[in-house]
């Protein structure tokens, strides 16, 4: 970001002769405001369509299909819909912090992005602290939460509200133990940083590094999907249990602010994961020309970043909530046992295990990685062939 | 002993997958992503797996034998081959078909001045069709009987009116199922 600002300022422009410690700032609240309304509001917007429409190949249905090509503005529709309807404030309710809750929440998730990265130099803030600041401001995230659980005064958000703290606070453990590996390889807190210290190959990579470490990949993921109240994890707003949980009494944009919430969440996810375990941005160095590699970077980071995004819709597809019970007892009983047999495992090999012993691990990991990757698809391709799509077998065709 | 027994063979024990919950979630998530990918495939192959019809757009095939929306023929020249004899008003269970007879000078000397069916009371059960003689009210496949019109769901003898092209397949259904005049096609019969 230094970097960017020193050569805007030499470059001429707008911002030619202007003082650096006036600058920085400038361009900082330029960038984030392009970062929120140009990428974090649309790309939360995109996935609820995407979402949608994937569940419904999932489940054989064909989805929003009517506003735009393939249904792609469904996404804007509902957010003007929702915009345009009353915001009812329930009479009941403690007014002020009932119309908090809603931006606590919001305000919890997009400071996220003040630490995610987009390219090697493309980042709001590099802070030497990012991951801990990332895990940091989503706990703002659990007060919106509450806060919105215990002034709607209702009893159906009230115990949306408390399992979504008990939720979050619990799962903070595991996710935050599983980052210490990554931390202890690295040597540092920042975002860049870490991405740094793997390659763009995926060896190099610190989801093959070691055994500890390829699961602490598995238990910060499920815990972030817990973070973000995702299915199988969603009892905070569980339909079927507690009409919508803590958002029960909420309605307009204010309602679509959990909702904004919950989808963006999954890219911070998808880049946390990406950041930490598959090397972010990192790609071979093809050219020499900065543009270029900043837009493969950009790319590479992105789809990493969306695959996750995927994932988390595939598992919300197939899996059923669990109860509360069960989630504390995967919490307490076995996710962080594991975490912190991974943060010690990773110290130890750090210290007893021999380079080339680590890079055949790397090598074999990343071999049977490769190996899993090319049995799923030759059983997507099986099934494929088996399905033999003749039309007949699938039209609706009546006897006649 | 009636119908036929089936031996179903089952696992002594559930295996290793089912009872282990890493390993059942992953062959949950297996089974999506077939359904998944085979719905995609088909998608983007203009081929759909998805049995769902949208509606404004495509339309569903009714059989020949689906009873919809009663409607009277029209024939090539324009007019309706009804002759206002009155079997289907009299057949009609619930009423709902009104017929006023007139005289013409052509070889049919009588026509349904005003033919009227109320489509709010009709029952579709195709009595009128069974009962007519000259196949001239026949069950279309026409099911969007809806109306937003003032006059509500009382149908005139203009909006009824369909030519006969839009109805050989069910009146082909009706010559089989009824045995009726099998070997003289209608065409035919009109120009005799």
């Amino acid at each position: 970001m230094k970097d960017l600002v020193l050569s805007l300022i030499a470059e001429g422009g707008a911002l030619a002769g202007v003082p650096f410690s006036l600058a920085a700032p400038l361009v900082m609240v330029a960038f984030g405001a392009l970062v929120v309304f140009g990428f974090v509001l649309p790309i939360a917007g995109i996935t609820s369509w995407l979402e949608r429409r994937v569940w419904a190949r999932i489940q054989s249905r064909i989805g929003p299909n009517r506003v735009g090509p393939q249904g792609f503005l469904q996404w804007l529709a509902d957010g003007l819909k929702n915009l345009l309807k009353e915001d009812i404030i329930p009479s009941a309710a403690d007014k002020w912090l009932f119309s908090l809750a809603p931006y606590l929440v919001v305000v919890g998730f997009i400071a996220t992005f003040a630490a995610v990265p987009f390219t090697s130099s493309l980042i709001i803030a590099d802070l030497n602290i990012g991951i801990l600041y990332i895990t940091a401001v989503t706990g703002i995230v659990v007060v919106g939460v509450l806060m919105a659980g215990w002034s709607s005064n209702n009893k159906w958000s009230l115990l949306g509200g408390i399992r979504s703290a008990a939720q979050i606070v619990s799962y903070e453990i595991p996710a935050g133990l599983s980052v210490f590996p990554i931390v202890l390889l690295t040597g540092t807190l920042s975002m860049q940083g870490i991405i740094r210290a793997q390659g763009w190959a995926p060896w190099d990579w610190f989801f093959f590094y070691n055994p500890f470490t390829f699961a602490a990949f598995f238990v910060f993921f499920v815990a972030a999907l817990a973070e973000g109240n995702r299915t199988p994890f969603d009892i905070p707003e569980a339909e079927s249990e507690l009409v919508a949980g803590f958002c029960t009494e909420y309605s307009g944009m204010r309602y679509l602010l959990f909702f904004l919430e919950e989808w963006g969440n999954l890219y911070v996810i998808g880049a946390i994961v990406t950041t930490l375990f598959l090397g972010g941005w990192q790609v071979p160095a093809f050219t020499d020309n900065p543009m270029l590699l900043a837009v493969a970077q950009f790319g590479t980071f992105f789809l990493k970043a969306y695959f996750f995004v995927f994932v988390a819709m595939w598992v919300r597809a197939t899996l059923p909530r669990v109860r509360v019970d069960q989630l504390m007892t995967v919490c307490w009983k076995y996710m962080v046992p594991i975490a912190i047999v991974n943060m010690l495992g990773t110290a130890a090999w750090m210290l007893f295990v021999p380079e080339t012993l680590g890079r055949l691990v790397q090598f074999g990991m990343t071999g049977l990685g490769a190996v899993v990757v090319v049995v799923f698809f030759r059983r997507v391709r099986f099934h494929l062939r088996r399905a033999n799509l003749k039309p007949s077998d699938y039209y609706y065709s009546p006897i006649i | 002993m009636p119908g036929r027994v089936v031996t179903v063979e089952r696992r002594p024990r559930p295996r290793a997958m089912d009872s282990l919950g890493a390993l059942a979630i992953l062959r949950g998530l297996a089974v999506t992503s077939r359904h998944f990918f085979r719905n995609l495939w088909g998608f983007l192959r203009g081929r759909p797996t998805i049995f769902t019809i949208n509606y404004p757009e495509e339309a569903q095939q009714f059989a020949p034998a689906f009873r919809g929306m009663p409607v009277l023929v029209e024939m090539p020249d324009g007019k309706e081959r009804c002759v206002a004899c009155g079997l289907c008003e009299w057949a009609c269970p619930v009423d709902c078909i009104t017929i006023y007879p007139a005289e013409t000078h052509d070889e049919v000397e009588r026509y349904p001045r005003v033919f009227d069916i109320d489509m709010s009371r009709c029952m579709f059960c195709g009595l009128c069709e069974e009962s007519c003689p000259e196949e001239a009210i026949v069950m279309s496949d026409r099911v969007a009987i809806a109306s937003t019109h003032w006059r509500g769901n009382v149908w005139h003898k203009q909006d009824l009116l369909v030519p006969v092209g839009d109805l050989e397949k069910r009146l082909g259904s009706i010559r089989r199922g009824y045995d009726t005049r099998a070997s003289e096609p209608a065409v035919e019969r009109e120009s005799a």
